[in-house]
């Protein structure tokens, strides 16, 4: 069984970038701890095979410019100035 | 014209080329279907108007020219919306069009709308559509299975001769099973994903869904081969896959009868039953049928929950709100914005998801998890790779228990995701499958099995299906009202 501490659900949290409220940790704790306790199967019959299945292929094609209309994409951005994308304030100044 | 509603693609087309009836008269039909219909089961997010249909057809000779079709909403349309049934995505239009809907265009196919789906391909009943909740045509008490339920509601219901799907774990075969429809999950890199929203990269595959065997092998026909744009695309050549439908059995076909699943706990007895029936009609038509065990299967969901959550977190950490979709627009900082962007516009089995799948990834638990589902994953293709020596085809059940009843497992979502599995050991090993209907329940629900088989078998498979279909009258069945 799967123990999954609120520190750890917020911590998980903070890195998929999602904000959870007080109220959505809890059943989220005991979500997470129901479907890796589950999720724990895969150990017991893993055991037994040394490698795990990765197989890596490089696939390579020409880096060829390709003509696009930039205008379609940023008239869907929900702030846009010119030809850039708006976010709010990354850095903040003193 | 209602005869019109249940015909094949190629009974449509046999009309259109006898000009018994017009391009322009068979979209009005279908157009008026979903109009007439649609309301009781809410298959279509969008159905586009007729001008804006017309004007990107393009008659063509070939088999699927001018013949209506449906695409799941995960799947780009040009200057289409593509919500995946998110809020995160509710107003963005694609910028370009997936290959496959390019290439359906190229062979005069007529697109007309955007199906309902589990939001990001996420369930197995579409109620994680954050639009609209799909309903079984069959009973509309029952979901229509997921993700691609409105694929396969459309489709059942006579609205539409054929529709797009995704399948990433079961997410074609299973609501195919539901609905009592024909749905295809090629071998993996078979169809190309390139504007297909990812989900699991390594295991999303584009499908069909159809009510004939045959319009099954024209639609993977037009839509599969190589993709430049797809660097997972496999080197196959563009083929006729009806070819192969020549309605015999290949010579001394050996199928495969995987036990085990019949025998699994929780299965339900109509479905046994009408799954050895299955078994018995293609054994009178001359297959030669052993019994075969595969114990690692009963592992596979396991596998394919950590290995499809690993890979959908992180391909949905695109979705932030800073390029396109949702945004919350109060943040004063740009990490603020992230954090209630993909809170509100993500529904709430997504984020699990999410959450789940950064845990089995993360620093302390992906040896644990991660790692452990990519040995299992190689123990299955080994185990397929095995039996493949021996059988031609397998057989199983696609499903444990028909269509249930919407809401059913809202306390209890781990039953949930084990709808996935008898579907998701296909995925994992990446080899082909269809599911075809093969019985009704006593409540008149639909039942279906699998036809399985090794990489790029999807000619084999087809040719055994439709002798199936042949011999039984399972696909000829609508339901009520439509």
């Amino acid at each position: 069984m799967t123990k999954v501490t609120r520190e750890e659900v917020l911590k998980i949290a903070e890195i998929s970038h999602i904000f959870l409220r007080e109220d959505e940790i809890e059943p989220m704790i005991k979500h997470l701890e129901g479907v890796l306790s589950y999720a724990e199967g895969v150990q017991e019959v893993a055991a037994g095979i040394e490698e795990p299945s990765i197989k890596r292929v490089n696939v390579f094609r020409e880096d060829v410019v390709v003509k696009t209309d930039s205008e379609t994409i940023l008239a869907q951005a929900p702030e846009r100035e010119e030809n850039y994308f708006v976010v709010p304030v990354i850095i903040e100044t003193k | 014209m209602d005869s019109l509603a249940f015909a094949t693609i190629k009974e449509l087309k046999e009309k259109l080329s006898n000009q018994e009836i017009y391009v322009d008269e068979l979209l009005d039909f279908f157009l008026k279907r979903f109009q007439d219909h649609d309301g009781k089961i809410d298959s279509a997010l969008e159905v586009f108007d007729k001008q804006s249909i017309l004007d990107q057809f393009r008659a063509q000779g070939t088999p699927i020219s001018g013949i209506p079709g449906l695409i799941k909403d995960n799947i780009c349309q040009d200057g289409r919306i593509t919500s995946c049934a998110s809020k995160i995505l509710e107003s963005y239009r694609a910028t370009y069009d997936s290959t496959v809907c390019k290439r359906l265009k190229r062979f005069g196919a007529l697109l007309i709308g955007r199906a309902n789906m589990d939001e990001f391909a996420m369930g197995s009943s579409t109620e994680t559509s954050a639009f609209a909740l799909t309903k079984n045509p069959w009973n509309f008490e029952r979901v229509p299975g997921g993700s691609s339920g409105g694929s396969a509601a459309a489709v059942a219901a006579g609205l539409i001769p054929w529709a797009l799907g995704s399948d990433t774990g079961g997410s074609i075969r299973q609501p195919a099973a539901f609905c009592g429809v024909v749905g295809l999950k090629p071998t993996y890199g078979l169809v190309p994903r390139y504007g297909l929203v990812a989900y699991g990269s390594s295991l999303d595959q584009v499908g069909v869904f159809s009510r004939s065997v045959y319009d099954c092998a024209t639609v993977l026909s037009a839509t599969a081969g190589y993709d430049l744009h797809d660097s997972s695309s496999l080197n196959a050549r563009k083929k006729d896959y009806t070819q192969h439908i020549d309605g015999n059995l290949k010579e001394d076909l050996r199928i495969g009868v995987i036990d085990n699943t019949l025998q699994a706990d929780g299965m339900d007895g109509e479905v046994v039953t009408a799954v050895e029936e299955a078994i018995n009609v293609l054994e009178k038509a001359g297959a030669k049928v052993k019994r075969v065990k595969m114990p690692t299967l009963e592992y596979s969901a396991a596998s394919y929950f950590v290995i499809s959550r690993a890979e959908a977190a992180s391909n949905l950490a695109c979705f932030d709100g800073v390029r396109y979709g949702v945004r919350d627009k109060e943040a004063k900082r740009l990490h603020d914005m992230y954090l209630n962007s993909r809170h509100d516009g993500f529904g709430d089995e997504v984020k699990t998801r999410i959450l789940v799948g950064n845990y089995v990834l993360s620093a302390g638990h992906a040896g644990q998890f991660y790692e452990n589902a990519k040995r299992v994953q190689r123990m299955i293709r080994r185990e397929f790779k095995i039996i493949f020596g021996d059988v031609d085809l397998l057989i199983m059940p696609t499903h444990p228990a028909p269509a249930f009843k919407i809401g059913a497992f809202d306390l209890d979502k781990l039953q949930m995701d084990l709808q996935d599995y008898f579907t998701c050991p296909m995925n994992l090993a990446g080899i082909p499958a269809i599911s075809l209907p093969c019985g009704m329940t006593k409540n008149n629900l639909p039942i279906g099995f699998q036809l399985i088989g090794p990489h790029l078998s999807e000619g084999l498979i087809l040719q055994t299906a439709h002798v199936f279909q042949q011999n039984t009258h399972w696909h000829t069945l609508h339901p009520k009202g439509f």
